[in-house]
């Protein structure tokens, strides 16, 4: 009897310990998310704080700038939001459309066995790195665009233009897209499309009129996301961007800089001005994302209100 | 009428859809195979990305041994073949094609300053730079580097006239990605030896243990919000918040190390979801039953619940190093971008897609080398992606 009760007392310690590991497990992956935060906001505004050791920069020129020269030490960031968002909103509105009727196609009209040869081409692409995509993009969008670009008499950068970056974004956030619209297409309610076909509504007609406006919420959740891998890809639009002293870049064929290629841009040294702007750069990048988030998400309440 | 051929039309509106992406994951596929696969032999896998320039004495009174024949530029008394090639920098030179087993050339003396006549042997692949020959009539010959454009003259002047050979001035082919593959071994090993006990527990946390509450839904937002956080940003997290840690253990600079440790947190949402996902599938019954014989929370679940949810755990590791090989924005910041031939866990050195980024972001870049490279990323990629269906199809199949 003294022995079990000294297993049972052990064992339950034991347990203790454990939910107390587990819990505290847990805390420090949540925690990451501050840390990261945290840090980079303080090494990001510490450019433009009086006693930087650099020399204090201007927070209003800096958010306004539109030149951005590392040589001059000039850093004006303006142009670059503007960039950023142009080149992510427009391969948005490439990708989205294939990638909702793709997505439409493997959940309603394929085959079956057709429909499971497009999922696994849309979970391969999605497995594809980044940096695949990069080369890629260097090696096939670029020459695409510079012919396109002779087509029209324009010279291009060797193919690297704003053009090749929207190119290369909606491949990259088409299989995001995608396999976000097939989850909030398959999760409609039958009922609604037996509805729909009972009151002789075509096969062609309750697809696009009933499922896709059912499945309106989840393909919009998709965009958010697809939109917030665009703003942050890196090494792949860096590759090809080709990134302008000055902008911001409306010319599609001309080259354009985006945050994320700013901050890869040249990047030598672990110390110094040319170093911690990099980290302010990461911080309006944080702050873009954060807040086209927050305004698209009150976006697809406000269009979720009104069906 | 008119509605049937609106239908078509938007049916076939679908099909064109489906056939662009399917379309463009072929034109991926076949440009790296078009550019890179020439490249993949094992002797990229082993050798050095820098060239090493290496000159050796050789054999002055040559006895002659028997060589089997060989194809090509043969050179048949000293078993070497010769073969002209372009660099990736566009030069013409000669290389090693072939070399017999008995040849000479295998038992060379390095005359390099400080090597002490290390004993050295040319490698398939070098490239012959110089050489000094000894004809007949005893007088010394120099072949200079210009003279190195053709192979078949090299075989013949080495047939018919060479009597010894003095010296030779060889460079190593490079260009290989050994180093880089042990980084990436690197990587992952350690990435992973550290978020899988962090991100298993803490997955069990959130799902055997947390009970609703304010602090728990915040845990769980901070780890839905990692997933967002683009990957360049964890690399600015890892040189600021990790890099004095690896500072403790001895880096003085960036480091294999800090990459791993920075690719841990970023490996931790993943990891998180796939146990959940795995937790999720276990059934109660086989809890309540471990329970009611007497078992403790944490004896179930060590014995019961997790190893039924090892695939979900090892799906988990596999979409991991899935994740790691394929890095690349953020370990720009964290393990530099120097392609190192031998790199420790303490110096800086390149994962395979940050080689790619260092070679493409060169003045002139190697297009056939970076498509090589892609094309292995790509080869273990979906690999993994096989693996992983065939696990989870598996793992849900041993539940019903």
């Amino acid at each position: 009897m003294i022995a079990d009760k000294k297993y049972i007392k052990r064992s339950k310690s034991f347990d203790r310990f454990f939910e107390y590991f587990f819990m505290a497990m847990a805390m420090l992956s949540a925690s990451f998310i501050v840390i990261i935060v945290l840090f980079v906001f303080t090494k990001g505004i510490s450019p433009f704080m009086k006693n930087y050791e650099y020399g204090q920069v201007n927070l209003f020129e800096f958010l306004t700038g539109n030149v951005y020269r590392q040589d001059m030490q000039i850093y004006g960031v303006g142009f670059i939001i503007i960039n950023t968002l142009i080149s992510s909103f427009l391969s948005l509105l490439i990708s989205f459309p294939i990638s909702v009727l793709t997505a439409l196609f493997i959940t309603k009209i394929a085959p079956k066995q057709l429909s499971g040869i497009m999922q696994s081409v849309i979970e391969l692409l999605a497995s594809v790195p980044s940096i695949v995509y990069g080369v890629f993009g260097s090696g096939v969008i670029t020459v695409f665009v510079m012919k396109l670009s002779n087509l029209f008499g324009v010279t291009t950068f060797g193919g690297s233009s704003l053009l090749s970056v929207v190119l290369l974004l909606s491949i990259m956030i088409f299989p995001t897209l995608t396999s976000m619209s097939i989850t909030a297409i398959k999760a409609v309610d039958i009922d609604l499309e037996k509805a729909s076909l009972a009151l002789g509504a075509t096969k062609m007609q309750t697809n696009f009129n009933i499922v896709l406006k059912a499945a309106k919420s989840g393909i919009f959740a998709g965009a958010i996301l697809g939109l917030g891998r665009a703003f942050g890809e890196a090494t792949a639009v860096a590759m090809v961007a080709g990134n302008k002293l000055f902008g911001p870049t409306f010319n599609p064929f001309d080259i354009t800089r985006t945050l994320t290629s700013t901050m890869l841009a040249g990047l030598k040294e672990t110390t110094g001005l040319d170093y911690d702007i990099r980290f302010s750069i990461g911080l309006v990048l944080i702050v873009v994302i954060f807040t086209s988030n927050a305004l698209l998400n009150y976006a697809k309440k406000k269009v979720g209100n009104m069906s | 009428m008119k509605r049937k051929y609106k239908d078509i039309l938007l049916k076939d509106m679908t099909y064109i859809a489906s056939f662009i992406g399917t379309f463009i994951l072929f034109l991926i596929v076949m440009y790296l195979v078009i550019k890179g696969a020439g490249l993949i032999k094992i002797h990229l896998l082993t050798s050095n990305y820098n060239a090493e320039t290496e000159n050796a004495a050789v054999i002055e009174d040559y006895v002659y041994h028997d060589m089997t024949d060989h194809d090509g530029n043969y050179s048949k008394k000293w078993g070497i073949a010769f073969e002209d090639v372009t660099t990736s920098h566009k030069e013409e030179v000669i290389s090693v094609s072939y070399i017999d087993e008995n040849s000479p050339f295998n038992h060379l003396y390095s005359t390099v300053a400080g090597k002490n006549n290390q004993s050295v042997s040319i490698e398939e692949g070098s490239i012959v730079k110089n050489m000094y020959y000894l004809d007949d009539s005893g007088n010394k010959t120099f072949l200079s580097e210009t003279m190195m454009k053709d192979a078949a003259n090299l075989a013949s002047i080495l047939d018919e006239k060479a009597t010894g050979i003095i010296s030779i001035n060889y460079q190593s082919m490079g260009g290989g990605i050994k180093g880089s593959l042990i980084v990436t071994m690197y990587l992952i090993v350690i990435s992973l030896l550290i978020s899988l006990p962090i991100g298993v527990s803490a997955a069990i946390y959130l799902h055997e243990y947390a009970k609703k509450s304010r602090l728990n839904s915040l845990i769980r937002q901070g780890i839905d919000t990692l997933t967002g956080v683009p990957s360049i940003i964890y690399g600015l997290m890892g040189v600021t918040v990790l890099f004095p840690i690896t500072k403790l253990v001895g880096a003085k600079s960036t480091s294999v190390l800090l990459g791993a440790l920075t690719m841990a947190v970023i490996l931790l949402p993943t990891i998180i979801s796939s146990t959940t996902e795995a937790l999720i599938v276990v059934p109660q019954g086989l809890r309540d039953a471990s329970l009611s014989l007497g078992a403790t929370k944490s004896q179930t679940i060590f014995k019961v619940v997790l190893p039924s949810a090892i695939n979900g755990i090892l799906t988990g590791v596999l979409l991991s190093i899935g994740r790691v090989i394929g890095e690349s924005a953020a370990l720009v910041y964290t393990t530099s971008t120097v392609i190192n031939d031998a790199p420790t866990i303490l110096s800086q050195g390149t994962s395979l897609s940050l080689m790619i980024w260092s070679i493409m972001s060169s003045e002139q870049p190697n297009y056939e080398l970076a498509s090589a490279i892609s094309l292995i990323i790509l080869m273990v990629v979906f690999m993994i992606n096989g693996v992983v269906k065939l696990v989870s199809k598996r793992f849900v199949k041993s539940f019903e």
